[in-house]
């Protein structure tokens, strides 16, 4: 398509000169003309301005120099070049006329081929200004564009972690603070706590893989997946391992996380953690010492179906305080480019006490944030800390532990030893009795199936009382078997066609409130939950 | 575990005490079968002193519930103390074997 024409504005008092002018220049562009300054003033004032004016500098009442003064005042006019074409030709009416604003000063008699030259230049000039500002007027646009994502991408972030503290004003075994500072972009950092019953507190913390809308999505799907399976399950290891299937199953963008998460029961202090891939965090004891947790469980998780998360169990003690934090603290950078670290992390959670948790987190990121002293902070930065009180009048914890061998005869005794333990905590009867069951079941099982040798085994067994809940785990090294994974009998067939498979476990995980199984290296493991009401 | 029987009418009752878990189920076998293959039709298995059963003891309960059951003969249960009964719901049995309050339930229609 044919550019549109360009339009040409000539102003000059004298009819010959337009007429000069204009018979010039029509050939190749629109011609306008006026006579004086006003008229000129009012022609350009209209939807389609001309886009070169030729100007004559000597006229009555509004001279050329004026009339280009108001044009550059006018913002809807200033930018439309202006060239005078005048018989004053001295170097100081030129100067001025540049001065006020035109971008060219030819004096008269002209040189056809002069002026053309110079109304095509200064044309070109002008179009490619337009199209300057038409594209950037575009970059503005896509910028708002981006902007409005990454605010989605932050709304999603910031919906996705608990913001309300204290979270918890009712429960004063523990407390917690949390802060989540994104980084421009949002970086996938994201925090979680959540009671699963009465006495369990779920902690989390993790960092998604890439930045934007597909962190900020995967961040919210993975922690969804996280309170679905805590829900049900008390074993962190067991959780995070069905989680990472989930996630890894249709991970077609190949993102991952890493998640450091436990559960916390409040009563006790009992931490059960597993770290999958995540920046350890420090627990700092009453005495000022700061312990790092070290010990990892597993790989990121996302990445790769089929793996067996692990899991460990520490204590907290009293006042104890863990503090997590995400790599947006430790490899924040200054303006040296040198990074946080975790020994100025460790270094400002020791070097003082803390009158709360919030002054804690308060503190770091204020810490982070003065170390980077205006560099720019590429990822989220994020903490979350949590200390247990250890509140007088909690719950102590009745503990029985026994190693069986593998014969039935030791079974016989180690319900007897039950027996004791059930009437020393005053059970009732029927407890007793269903836990006698469960263990007939479970441990006659692995006597009977569990090992392939001759050889003697060990079976470890430890029974925990506390408040009103029994937690039993069983460990034992024979070959790996997950009852759980056995199909529930159908227990309506008539008699003729009742198979006996399967009836144990199923008895156990009627007369148990949870049960769940997990494999860890050499060992199975079953860790199985009552509540008992008195 | 301990099995102690008495004779009213025709029925056998066969009483066990104790416990009817891995460890006694497979003496409890042996005498309910020898019972049975003493030629016992009707056998009425008292559960009044039984203490628990797990899945080992209702697998003697019901091996013995068939065979009698192929013999024309008939097996029944009666008073299972809360645990017990527990057992029997969630595995069925309750449906599976006829089961009674107490003896004189039992006793009548059989």
């Amino acid at each position: 398509m044919a550019e549109e024409q360009q339009k040409i504005l000539v102003v000059d008092d004298e009819r010959l000169n337009i007429n000069v002018l204009v018979e010039l220049l029509k050939p190749n562009y629109k011609m306008m003309a006026a006579k004086n300054g006003e008229q000129a003033l009012k022609a350009v004032r209209v939807a389609n301005p001309p886009d070169l004016i030729l100007l004559d500098i000597m006229m009555p009442e509004m001279d050329g120099y004026e009339v280009c003064r108001q044009l550059k005042a006018d913002e809807a006019t200033r930018d439309i070049p202006v060239i005078f074409i005048t018989a004053m030709g001295d170097t100081s009416d030129e100067t001025k006329g540049l001065e006020v604003g035109a971008v060219d000063y030819i004096t008269k008699p002209i040189s056809p081929p002069i002026v053309q030259a110079r109304v095509k230049t200064h044309l070109a000039l002008k179009r490619n200004m337009t199209e300057l500002q038409k594209a950037y007027k575009i970059i503005e646009a896509q910028k708002d564009r981006m902007e409005n994502e990454l605010n989605v991408a932050h709304e999603i972030q910031m919906s996705m972690v608990p913001q309300t503290f204290p979270p918890f004003p009712d429960r004063n075994e523990f407390s917690i603070h949390a802060a989540l500072h994104p980084s421009r972009e949002v970086g996938g950092d994201f925090y979680d706590f959540f009671f699963i019953d009465e006495n369990r507190l779920c902690v989390c913390i993790g960092d998604v893989s890439g930045k934007g809308v597909p962190a900020a999505l995967f961040m919210a799907v993975t922690r969804t997946l996280i309170k679905a399976r805590a829900i049900d399950d008390i074993s962190t290891a067991s959780i995070l391992t069905r989680v990472n299937d989930e996630l890894s199953r249709d991970n077609k963008a190949y993102m991952f996380v890493t998640i450091w998460f436990a559960i916390l029961d409040v009563r006790t202090g009992t931490l059960l953690y597993t770290n999958a891939g995540h920046n350890p965090p420090y627990i700092k004891q009453k005495n000022g010492d700061s312990k790092r947790m070290d010990n990892l469980h597993g790989p990121v998780i996302g990445a790769q179906p089929g793996l067996a998360y692990k899991e460990d169990s520490t204590h907290l003690a009293p006042q104890d305080i863990l503090l997590m934090y995400t790599d947006g603290v430790t490899e924040a950078r200054n303006r040296e480019k040198e990074f946080f670290t975790e020994d100025q992390l460790v270094a400002l959670l020791s070097s003082r006490e803390y009158e709360s948790m919030e002054e804690l987190v308060q503190s770091t990121v204020a810490e982070v944030k003065r170390f980077e002293d205006g560099a720019e902070q590429f990822d989220d930065i994020t903490v979350l800390a949590v200390q247990f009180s250890g509140q007088p009048g909690a719950a102590e914890t009745q503990m029985l532990e026994m190693t069986l061998k593998n014969q039935l005869s030791e079974l016989k005794q180690f319900k007897e030893t039950f027996n004791a333990f059930a009437e020393n905590n005053n059970f009732s009867k029927p407890v007793r009795r269903e836990m006698n069951v469960v263990f007939d079941e479970l441990l006659g099982n692995i006597i009977n199936y569990a090992y392939t040798d001759e050889l003697e085994h060990t079976i470890e067994v430890r029974v925990e009382f506390s408040g009103d809940r029994l937690t039993v785990t069983i460990e034992d090294d024979g070959i790996p078997f997950n009852p759980l994974e056995k199909d529930t009998p159908d227990t309506q067939l008539p008699l003729e066609e009742r198979k006996i498979g399967g009836l144990g476990i199923h008895l156990v995980r009627n007369l148990m409130d949870k049960v769940s199984y997990q494999r860890r290296i050499t060992k199975n493991r079953l860790t199985l939950v009552k509540n008992i009401n008195k | 575990m301990n099995i102690t029987t008495r004779d009213v009418n025709e029925v056998k009752i066969v009483a066990v005490e104790g416990e009817l878990d891995l460890n006694a189920s497979q003496e409890a076998d042996k005498q309910l079968t020898q019972l049975r293959e003493d030629g016992v039709k009707k056998m009425l298995i008292d559960l009044a002193k039984l203490e628990f059963i797990s899945s080992a003891g209702l697998r003697v309960l019901l091996a013995t519930a068939q065979e009698i059951k192929a013999a024309g003969g008939d097996l029944r249960v009666c008073n299972l103390n809360a645990t017990v009964k527990e057992v029997f719901d969630i595995s069925g049995f309750s449906t599976l074997l006829m089961c009674f309050d107490n003896e004189a339930k039992a006793m009548s229609g059989f």
